[in-house]
C-alpha cells in the first residue's frame, strides 16, 4: 500500500511538550517531518501539528509507538485543502 | 570564560543553599540571548513561539536524564519548591486524609499542610534526633490505615543531615501511602535516581543546587499519582474545552511559562550533566570536611548538625559563644565580606530538634565554585570574631 511520496499527512498530539517529544523521536529514527500549524479546520488543541509524508506513515508508527506516543488523530491532505481523518 | 565570571568579586558567598551563586558558565548568557527573543512557549505556532517551546523541552530533558527517569512529561514546572511543594500537598490530599511528616521540615512543607489540617487532614510530625536525622522505623509506623501522605525532607536546610528517604518511600509504598520528597537541598548536590528513589513525587528548586535562575522549579509526579491541579487556567492545548487538560505537563502547568528562566536551566543542567552530582558532591563534601575540623578547634565556635561528610549535604550551622546568629552574619559580612544566613532559615521545627530555637544559627552553604581559599579566609574571619568576643 505505497502512497506516492508527495502526499501528505498532518499528525495532531494532545499537547506542545508530545508535538516536541515526537519531533524529538522522529528525526532519530530518520523520519522526515516539519513542524507546522495545526490546521484550523482539524483542532483547535495546541498550536502545533506535525507533518509527515504519507508514505513515511508505517515507519512513523513504529517510531512513535516505541515511545507510547502516538498522535490523537491523523488526516490526509486532500485536493482543495481539505483533510480526510485516517487511522495511524 | 572563567566559571567565577558572573560572581561579584568582593564578597565570599556563603549561601548556596538560599540560592546558588554563581551560577553555571552560560547560563546569563542563555538568559540574555532567550529574553531578547521570547516568544510565549506553546501558544502560538510562529518560529519565536517555537522556540520558546523548545528552551522549554530541553530543560524538561535534561531534568528526566538528571534524575533518571524515562518520561519528561512528568517533570512540571514552577517557580521555585515552594510552588511544587504546594501543588503535590494541595492536589494529593482530601478532607480527612492523614498525613506523617517529620519535625526536620521547612516551612514550604509545614505550612501548607497546616492549612490542610484546617480543612479536616490530620498530621503526625515525626520528631528526628539531635543530630537532626529522623528515624526511618518511627516515620514508617506513624502511617496508618488512612495515612494519604508521607511528607519528608531529602536533606535539612539547617543541619544539613541527610535523612533515609530511600527506606521511608519504599516503605511507605508498601504500606498504600503516597511519598513527597523535598528535595530543595540535595538536588544537584546528591546524587538521585528515581528509578532507585520511587518516590510518587519530588520537589526542588532550579534555583539552589541545580544552579539555574530564580524563578525556575518542578514537581516530578510518577504516572498514576493523582494530582488535582491547583492551578487551572490556559494550556494552550484544548482550548475547545472548559475542563483543565487531564495529560501532563499541561495538567499541573497552567500560565505563561518562564522560558527565560528555563532556558538558563536547561544550560546548567547540561554542564551538570557533563560535571555529574557525584564529582561535585565529592567537592563540596571536601570543603565541608575543611569546614568542620576548622570551626572544631575554634573555641567558642559550636558545630550542629551530623559533623560527618557521609551524612551531610553542603550546609552547616554554627553559633559562636554568646553571640546573636544575626550579629556573627553582620561581623562576617562588614569586617570580611562573607555572605552568610543567619537566624530560622524558614524551619523552626529543625531548631527545636536541634536545640537552638528561637536564636535560629548562622548557616554556611559552599557551592561548586566555592574555593578552598575562600573556606580559609571563613576560617580566619572566624577566629578574629570569636576571639573578639569579650
Ligand atoms: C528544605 C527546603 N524546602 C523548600 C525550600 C523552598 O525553596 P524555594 O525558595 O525554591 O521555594 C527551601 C529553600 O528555601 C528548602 O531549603
Amino acid at each position: 500500500m505505497s502512497r506516492p511520496s508527495s502526499e501528505e499527512m498532518v499528525l495532531i498530539f494532545r499537547g506542545t511538550h508530545q508535538v516536541m517529544s515526537a519531533e524529538k523521536h522522529l528525526k532519530k529514527g530518520g523520519v522526515a517531518m516539519r513542524l507546522i500549524p495545526v490546521p484550523r479546520r482539524l483542532t483547535s488543541d495546541c498550536g502545533l501539528a506535525i507533518r509527515i509524508p504519507a508514505g513515511l506513515q508505517a515507519k512513523a508508527r513504529k517510531v512513535l509507538s516505541a515511545v507510547k506516543l502516538l498522535p490523537k488523530s491523523a488526516h490526509r491532505l486532500l485536493n482543495q485543502g481539505e483533510y480526510e481523518t485516517v487511522p495511524f | 570564560m572563567s566559571p567565577r565570571s558572573t560572581t561579584p568579586r568582593d564578597f565570599v558567598y556563603l549561601d548556596n543553599a538560599a540560592t546558588s551563586l554563581p551560577k553555571a558558565v552560560g547560563v546569563a548568557d542563555a538568559v540574555r540571548a532567550a529574553l531578547l527573543r521570547a516568544g510565549n512557549p506553546g501558544r502560538s505556532a510562529h518560529v519565536l513561539s517555537i522556540r520558546s517551546a523548545r528552551d522549554l523541552f530541553a530543560a524538561r530533558e535534561r531534568l528526566a536524564g538528571f534524575f533518571g527517569s524515562a518520561d519528561s512529561s512528568r517533570f512540571v514546572f514552577t517557580e521555585n519548591a515552594t510552588t511544587a511543594l504546594n501543588i503535590a500537598i494541595k492536589g494529593i490530599l482530601r478532607p480527612g486524609d492523614h498525613v506523617v511528616t517529620t519535625s526536620v521540615e521547612h516551612n514550604s512543607v509545614m505550612r501548607p499542610l497546616r492549612r490542610m489540617e484546617e480543612g479536616g487532614c490530620r498530621i503526625t510530625v515525626v520528631p528526628a534526633g539531635r543530630d537532626g536525622v529522623v528515624d526511618a522505623k518511627a516515620v514508617l509506623s506513624a502511617i496508618r490505615k488512612d495515612t494519604r501522605l508521607v511528607a519528608v525532607v531529602h536533606a535539612s536546610n539547617v543541619s544539613g543531615a541527610i535523612q533515609p528517604v530511600g527506606e521511608i518511600v519504599r516503605g511507605a509504598r508498601r504500606l498504600g501511602a503516597f511519598t513527597l520528597v523535598d528535595a530543595a537541598q540535595t538536588a544537584g548536590g546528591l546524587p538521585i535516581h528515581l528509578g532507585d528513589l520511587p518516590a510518587d513525587m519530588l520537589a526542588a528548586p532550579g534555583h539552589k543546587g541545580l544552579l539555574g535562575p530564580q524563578g525556575t522549579g518542578f514537581l516530578y509526579v510518577r504516572e498514576g499519582v493523582p494530582l488535582a491541579p491547583l492551578i487551572e487556567g490556559g494550556t494552550g492545548s484544548r482550548s475547545e474545552e472548559d475542563h483543565q487538560p487531564d495529560f501532563y505537563p499541561d495538567a499541573l502547568e497552567s500560565g505563561t511559562q518562564n522560558s527565560v528562566g528555563l532556558a538558563g536551566l536547561a544550560v546548567s543542567l547540561s554542564w551538570l550533566l557533563r560535571k555529574g552530582a557525584d564529582n561535585i558532591r565529592k567537592k563540596e563534601m571536601g570543603l565541608i570536611a575543611e569546614l568542620i575540623e576548622g570551626m572544631e578547634r575554634i573555641r567558642g565556635v559550636t558545630v550542629f548538625g551530623p559533623k560527618d561528610t557521609a551524612k551531610c549535604v553542603s550546609v552547616l550551622s554554627f553559633l559562636v559563644e554568646g553571640m546573636d546568629p544575626a550579629e556573627t552574619g553582620r561581623r562576617l559580612e562588614k569586617g570580611f565580606g562573607i555572605l552568610v544566613r543567619a537566624g530560622l532559615h524558614c524551619s523552626p521545627n529543625s531548631h527545636r530538634t536541634l536545640g537552638t530555637f528561637p536564636e535560629g544559627t548562622v548557616r554556611l552553604s559552599p557551592g561548586p565554585f566555592t574555593t578552598r581559599k575562600e573556606i580559609a579566609l571563613l576560617l580566619r574571619a572566624l577566629r578574629k570574631i570569636s576571639a573578639s568576643r569579650r
